[in-house]
C-alpha cells in the first residue's frame, strides 16, 4: 500500500514536469524528421546502412532505425535524465528531507523512484518506436519484406516485422536500463543531479570508446555497451543474435550492482541538503 | 513524573571531513515545553535537529523520541512535525498538490489530514493552486508550516521558522507557536532571533561549538544577574560606590548614566548603596535580557 502510494507520488512529479514533456517532444520530432529527411532523398542501396535501406522501403522497419539513431546519443541523454535526477533532483530542491521525515524507509524509496526512473525511460523508447511507427507507416506504408528485397534480408510478413520490432525495442529499453541505473547510483551519491546525469552519460560513450579499442581485448565484452547493438539483425534479417542473450545477462548483472550499489550508499547516507 | 518527548542522549557528530558539529550533548524536552535551541552559527543545533529527525547519523550517543531511539524512518516520526531551515517543495507542483503528495507518499489517506487547519495556516488564498516556484519565500515558509500541521504532530521541531519573513508574518508564526503549544504539543524550536526566543519559550538549551552550555527554564538562564542602567546626579562618585560592591562585576559608562552588569545580586542593592552614599538616583532600568544571557554564556565558554 505504502509502495504504490510512493510510486504514484514519484510519477505525478514525473510526469507532471515540463522537462519530461520537452524530452519526450524531442523523441518524438527526432522520427519525423528522419522520415521526411529519407521521404525527401531516399537512400539508392549502395554503400548505406541496411537498416536506413530497409527504412525506406517499409515504414514497418523505419521505427527501427529511429531507434537505432536515438539510441546512440539522444536516448541515453534523456534516460540519464531520469535516473540521474530522482534522488539527486529532489535534495537539491531541498525536498528530500522532508520525504524522509515522512516517516518513509529509505529502501522503499529508492525502490520507488528506480522503478519511476526506468518507467520514464522505457517510456522514452516506446514514444521513438510508436512515433517513427505511425509517421513511417504513414509516408512508406506497411509492406512485409517480400521478394526481391528477401533475397537479401529473408522474408518476413508484417506479423513478424511487429514482433522483432516490439523485442528489438524491449532490447534496447532492457540496455538503456544499465544507464538509467548508474545515473541512479550516482544520484543516490550527490545533490547535484547534472553531476548524476552525466555520470550516466560519460559512462556511455566511455564504455563505447573503450569498446572500439580492439587491443583491450576479452575484456571488452564485459563493458556496458558492448552488446548495445546486437538487436539490429532480429529486425534486418529474422535472426535472434546469440549475443542478445550475453547483453540481457550483462546488463542484468550491472542494473542489480548498481541498483545495489546506490541503495547500500542512501541508507547510509548522512542528509545534509 | 512523565518520561521526556525528547531526550538527546551523549549525541555526537563528526562527519567525513573530520569536523565534530554535535560533542557529547545530552538534553531532554519534557511534553508541553516550548523548548528554544540556542547557539551562535555553527553551534550544531541544525546538525542536533537532523539527528533527531533521523536524516543524520549520530556517531555517538543517540536521540528519542517518546522514549524510542531514533533511526532513520522510525515510526514515531509520524507523530513530529518539522521544518528544518527553509522550507522546500517540489517546485513545478502547486501548493496544495505539494501538500497532498507528502502526505499521501507516507502511506496516509488524504481525507485524514488536517487540511482545514493547514490551509488558514498558509492563508495562501487562491494561491495555493500555483505553482510553488513562483511562490515568495514567506509564502513557501508559511506552506511549509502548513504541511508541518498537516499530521496534527505532537511535537514540532522548527529550525528557524521564521527565515525569509516579514515582521508581520514573524509575529503570525510567533501566535501559531503560542497556539501549538497551548493545544499541548510539545515544541523544539531553534531561532537566531533570541527576543523571539524569549516571548515564545519556557525553556531553553544553550549551545556553542556542539557541546551544551546550559539549560534550563528561560526565566533561570536570564536568572537574577543581570545589567541595570543607572541615570545619577554624580557619575563619578556612583562609580566608585558601585565598584566597591561585591555583586558588582562591571560599570560601564553609558552617557547620561551608568550600565552595571551584576552577579547574583538584586538592583536594590545597588539603589540603597548610591542612597546611602548621598547619591540621588533618578532612572533605574532594568537591562538583562536572553540576549544579554546567551552572549554571555557563550562568551564564557
Amino acid at each position: 500500500m505504502l509502495t504504490i502510494a510512493l510510486l504514484r507520488t514519484e510519477l505525478v512529479k514525473n510526469l507532471r514536469r515540463t522537462r519530461t514533456y520537452v524530452a519526450y517532444g524531442i523523441l518524438m520530432i527526432i522520427p519525423v524528421i528522419m522520415t521526411v529527411a529519407i521521404h525527401l532523398n531516399p537512400p539508392d542501396g549502395h554503400g548505406e546502412g541496411r537498416l536506413l535501406f530497409l527504412a525506406s522501403q517499409t515504414g514497418l522497419i523505419l521505427p527501427a532505425f529511429a531507434l537505432r539513431v536515438t539510441s546512440a546519443f539522444l536516448l541515453v541523454i534523456v534516460v540519464a535524465l531520469f535516473g540521474g535526477d530522482a534522488i539527486a533532483g529532489e535534495a537539491a530542491w531541498g525536498n528530500l528531507r522532508y520525504m524522509l521525515m515522512r516517516p518513509i524507509a529509505r529502501g522503499r524509496l529508492v525502490f520507488a523512484k528506480f522503478v519511476v526512473a526506468v518507467f520514464c525511460a522505457w517510456l522514452a523508447v516506446v514514444i521513438v518506436v510508436t512515433t517513427g511507427l505511425v509517421v513511417g507507416t504513414i509516408v512508406f506504408g506497411a509492406d512485409p519484406i517480400g521478394a526481391p528485397l528477401s533475397l537479401l534480408t529473408g522474408a518476413q510478413s508484417n506479423g513478424d516485422l511487429l514482433a522483432h520490432l516490439g523485442v528489438a525495442s524491449a532490447y534496447v529499453a532492457w540496455n538503456l536500463t544499465g544507464v538509467v541505473a548508474f545515473s541512479f547510483m550516482v544520484s543516490c551519491m550527490t545533490d547535484a543531479p547534472f553531476g548524476a546525469i552525466f555520470a550516466g552519460v560519460g559512462l556511455y560513450f566511455t564504455s563505447l570508446i573503450l569498446d572500439a579499442i580492439s587491443s583491450l581485448g576479452g575484456i571488452r565484452y564485459i563493458f556496458p555497451t558492448h552488446y548495445f547493438d546486437t538487436w539490429v539483425d532480429l529486425v534486418t534479417r529474422g535472426q535472434w543474435h546469440t549475443d542478445m542473450w550475453r547483453g540481457i545477462a550483462l546488463q542484468l548483472a550491472y542494473v542489480l550492482l548498481f541498483a545495489f550499489v546506490g541503495l547500500w550508499w542512501f541508507k547510509r547516507k548522512d542528509i545534509l541538503s | 513524573m512523565s518520561e521526556p518527548v525528547v531526550e538527546i542522549v551523549g549525541l555526537s557528530k563528526r562527519f567525513r571531513a573530520g569536523v565534530l558539529a554535535v560533542d557529547d550533548l545530552t538534553f531532554s524536552v519534557d511534553h508541553g515545553q516550548v523548548c528554544g535551541l540556542l547557539g551562535p552559527n555553527g553551534a550544531g543545533k541544525t546538525t542536533c535537529l537532523r539527528m533527531l529527525l533521523g536524516l543524520i547519523r549520530p556517531t555517538g550517543g543517540e536521540t528519542r523520541l517518546f522514549g524510542e531511539k531514533v533511526r532513520p524512518s522510525s515510526p514515531q516520526l509520524r507523530r513530529l512535525g518539522a521544518l528544518i531551515e527553509t522550507a522546500a517543495f517540489v517546485p513545478h507542483l502547486s501548493g496544495l498538490r505539494n501538500l497532498r503528495l507528502w502526505w499521501e507518499a507516507g502511506g496516509d489517506q488524504w481525507s485524514d489530514a488536517d487540511l482545514e487547519q493547514a490551509l488558514a495556516i498558509a492563508d495562501l488564498g487562491d494561491a495555493i493552486d500555483r505553482k510553488v516556484k513562483t511562490y515568495s519565500q514567506g509564502m513557501r515558509q508559511r506552506l511549509g508550516l502548513a504541511r508541518v500541521l498537516l499530521g496534527r504532530p505532537e511535537i514540532l521541531v522548527l529550525d528557524e521558522p521564521t527565515n525569509g519573513l516579514d515582521p508581520g508574518e514573524m509575529r503570525e508564526v510567533r501566535q501559531l507557536v503560542r497556539r501549538v503549544a497551548e493545544a499541548g504539543s510539545t515544541v523544539l524550536f531553534s531561532s537566531h532571533v533570541l527576543a523571539e526566543v524569549e516571548q515564545i519559550c519556557t525553556h531553553a538549551v544553550v549551545m556553542d561549538k556542539g557541546k551544551l552550555v546550559a539549560m534550563g527554564s528561560v526565566e533561570e538562564l536570564i536568572g537574577s544577574s543581570g545589567s541595570v542602567y543607572l541615570e545619577v546626579d554624580d557619575v563619578v562618585a556612583a562609580r566608585r560606590v558601585l565598584e566597591a560592591l561585591p555583586s558588582v562585576r562591571r560599570v560601564d559608562d553609558e552617557a547620561p548614566g551608568l550600565a552595571v552588569a551584576i552577579d547574583g545580586g538584586r538592583r536594590s542593592e545597588l539603589v540603597v548603596a548610591l542612597v546611602q552614599a548621598g547619591i540621588a538616583v533618578e532612572t533605574v532600568t532594568a537591562r538583562r535580557r536572553l540576549e544579554e544571557a546567551f552572549l554571555g554564556l557563550v562568551e564564557g565558554f
